[in-house]
């Protein structure tokens, strides 16, 4: 049955693998099994994926139950396909390690940026500071 | 307790996707709040509850009713449970009986079932009973988790292994809360238990052929050979059921709806005789026995769960391949396949290459017959596809059929607008040209025409709705409720006009950007306004159309004046 042609109901997609990005950044992987009106999603058999650079690892999680409004954006993946990919996959410890590593990379970086600027008597701006005009 | 007409009387709800769902008319589609203040709700009676409880433990087994509003009806109910189904029944059925906005609502008193609270709310319709009484046959007594959510049931020990099949819903009452407004004939929250028809709906259309699942002891991992799957099941007995026990009558004559509808959901001059066919098809045949005006705002309540599906969709109301009853007879195949490996039976304690590897085989196993997720989105002839995933995933169709139904039934109704011009500004634009492609490409290209199915969406008549703040008797003071057609004022902005002198230059840089954004902003108003004729003046009628091109050349001058920098208006 052709649920809905054209517009993005979830219907046609369950029992189907997918690709969830929730708002807090994390990649859920795992088969949709049920929906509802505010696109609350029922996920099972899911695997949390962590990405870094090239390598990606996978943490199984079991049953989700995703709260509709914390999704970004969900795609369908196509099995065929999936394993071929670029990237490569590691053991969950060796991935939350580079994980761990890249954020406090980031964050060094971070301070040492807002450092100089000091000195330059600059301010980065805030995002929700800034001035319209 | 007090009732609430409107949604508009309701208090502020953290649930900011309710009132963003809600189009105008607030007082049909409004299943969210129902679901967090109406009928959806969990009964906020927890003292009364508590009572009953206590007293239920301490006279346990006698049948005393409790005091309570639960009127004494004269049955004399022994359990408190149908007590409560009672006075639920009653708020339910007598709030529908008031409001207006439901054409029948009939108040059917029904001898309270053992088994199901839910089916004495929801399930009123005498033609439904009849129709189910030959299937309850079929129906195998389970323990229903159902009973275990309701409050007055002693906490009994339900650790044996409830079967999903049969999940239950939680249970629902209808409490008094303010400002939510009575509980509509659509079903709300979760689906219910058994097929909901709304009362009115006896009018218009036929009762849904109810999905009995026979209970399946053990979902998993019994072998496949030996049970059909959940649908297969379903649709054995409701095979003869399906399709269209309703004959055809095609009203000659369109009415205003069916016009709307045309005009509305096809694009202008672009309706094929067989999208016609369809739509008028189907709206005609329940038609005839209705009033058109009270059908005008009732079309999004039209919709009965699967056979009003198809006007929606312009494709053909042929029954899909996957809902024609299987026979039990792929067991053999199955059992060969099925001793290798079941699809993913607990594979995430497995090692993720072992998984891979696992999962590659099984890949290649379902490759020689077809990939499980389709084909490329090859969704029309995926029977066999779909009889894979049935053999191969034993998790699959944990939804339901009529859950599904149901979604997408309340998904349509957001999609009411009065004006999709309006509503759906951008999606009405983006298929125009998606369909301009397509026929583009039919010009040059071979072959017969793809019958792309297109999605038609009811067009409601607007409805007036004005916001009275409401107000307590004995209270001082009104609630106000912010909605989405009420929203609340955040920022008291006060228009102040400046004077030339004290101005710097920054100032006046910044005023004369503003100023030039504002006109950029009124000319693509106005253009929208422009191409807006354009639009209606194919639709209209010949006496109409030299007022809009007149119009349209009115606003064409304006824009050209407020290019200009003149105020838009004047007269040519």
């Amino acid at each position: 049955m052709n649920y809905m042609p054209g517009t993005a109901s979830l219907i046609q997609d369950i029992d189907k693998k997918h690709l969830v990005l929730l708002r807090d950044g994390r990649t859920l992987i795992g088969y949709l099994r049920s929906i509802d009106q505010f696109a609350n999603l029922v996920l099972h058999q899911t695997v949390e994926r962590i990405h870094v650079g090239k390598k990606y690892g996978d943490i199984p999680r079991g049953i989700f139950v995703v709260r509709g409004e914390n999704v970004v954006l969900l795609g369908e993946i196509d099995l065929e396909k999936e394993s071929d990919t670029p990237l490569q996959q590691v053991s969950i410890e060796e991935i939350l390690e580079e994980q761990r590593v890249k954020q406090q990379a980031k964050q060094e970086s971070e301070k040492l940026k807002v450092q100089a600027l000091k000195e330059r008597g600059l301010s980065v701006p805030r995002a929700d500071t800034l001035d319209e005009y | 307790g007090v009732v609430y007409r409107s949604l508009e009387d309701c208090p502020l709800d953290e649930d900011e996707d309710a009132f963003q769902a809600l189009g105008e008319e607030d007082e049909d589609i409004d299943q969210f709040n129902d679901d967090t203040f109406g009928a959806g709700a969990v009964d906020d009676d927890w003292q009364e509850a508590h009572e009953r409880l206590a007293e239920l433990e301490d006279k346990a087994g006698s049948g005393r009713e409790p005091d309570g509003p639960v009127g004494n009806d004269g049955d004399v109910l022994g359990d408190p449970e149908d007590a409560l189904a009672e006075r639920l029944t009653r708020l339910v059925i007598d709030s529908e009986l008031e409001d207006p906005a439901i054409m029948q609502a009939v108040h059917t008193r029904e001898p309270p079932q053992p088994g199901g609270l839910n089916s004495s709310i929801w399930d009123s319709s005498a033609v439904l009973r009849r129709i189910r009484g030959p299937l309850l046959a079929q129906e195998m007594p389970s323990v229903s988790v159902l009973d275990y959510a309701l409050p007055q049931r002693p906490p009994q020990a339900r650790d044996e292994e409830r079967d999903p099949s049969e999940r239950a819903l939680p249970r629902r009452s209808s409490s008094p809360i303010i400002g939510s407004p009575p509980v509509r004939a659509v079903p709300i929250g979760t689906p219910p238990k058994q097929a909901a028809i709304p009362n009115f709906n006896q009018q218009i259309l036929c009762p849904k052929p109810v999905h009995i699942r026979a209970t399946m002891q053990q979902r998993y991992p019994a072998p496949y050979g030996e049970r059909m799957s959940p649908n297969q099941l379903c649709n054995v007995p409701n095979s003869s059921l399906l399709g269209h026990p309703f004959p055809h009558s095609v009203s000659p004559v369109l009415t205003h709806l069916q016009r709307a509808q045309l005009l509305g959901g096809a694009q202008a001059g672009r309706m094929s005789p067989s999208q016609f066919a369809r739509v008028s098809g189907l709206v005609g045949s329940p038609l005839p026995s209705v009033n058109p005006k009270l059908l005008q705002g009732r079309v999004g309540q039209m919709m009965s769960p699967a056979g009003g599906f198809r006007a929606f969709f312009g494709a053909p109301p042929a029954p899909p391949p996957s809902q024609l009853p299987h026979p039990p007879g792929p067991g053999s195949h199955l059992q060969n396949l099925r001793s290798p490996q079941m699809f993913r039976p607990d594979t995430t304690h497995l090692h993720p290459q072992h998984r891979r590897l696992l999962h590659q085989r099984q890949q290649q196993n379902r490759n020689q017959h077809r990939s499980l997720n389709g084909s490329g989105g090859d969704r029309g002839g995926h029977r066999s596809s779909h009889q894979e995933q049935i053999r191969k995933d034993p998790y699959a169709n944990l939804m339901l059929q009529r859950e599904k139904d149901w979604v997408s039934k309340i998904q349509m109704m957001q999609l009411q607008s009065t004006d999709p011009y309006l509503d759906d500004y951008y999606y009405q634009n983006y298929f125009q040209k998606l369909e301009k492609l397509a026929a583009a490409e039919e010009v040059h290209g071979d072959g017969p025409k793809k019958e792309r199915t297109k999605l038609i969406t009811p067009q409601v008549a607007k409805l007036e709705h004005t916001y009275k703040p409401v107000q307590f008797e004995g209270s001082l003071g009104k609630l106000t409720v912010s909605s989405v057609n009420n929203p609340r004022k955040m920022i008291d902005a006060v228009v102040t006009s400046r004077s030339e002198d004290d101005e710097t230059k920054e100032k006046q840089v910044r005023d004369k950007r503003r100023q030039t954004l504002v006109t950029i902003e009124k000319t693509y108003s106005l253009l929208l306004d422009v191409e807006d004729y354009e639009r209606r003046y194919l639709l209209s009628l010949e006496g109409e159309r030299p007022a809009l091109m007149g119009e349209r050349k009115q606003k064409i001058c304006d824009i050209y004046d407020n290019l200009r920098g003149k105020a838009p208006g004047q007269d040519r």
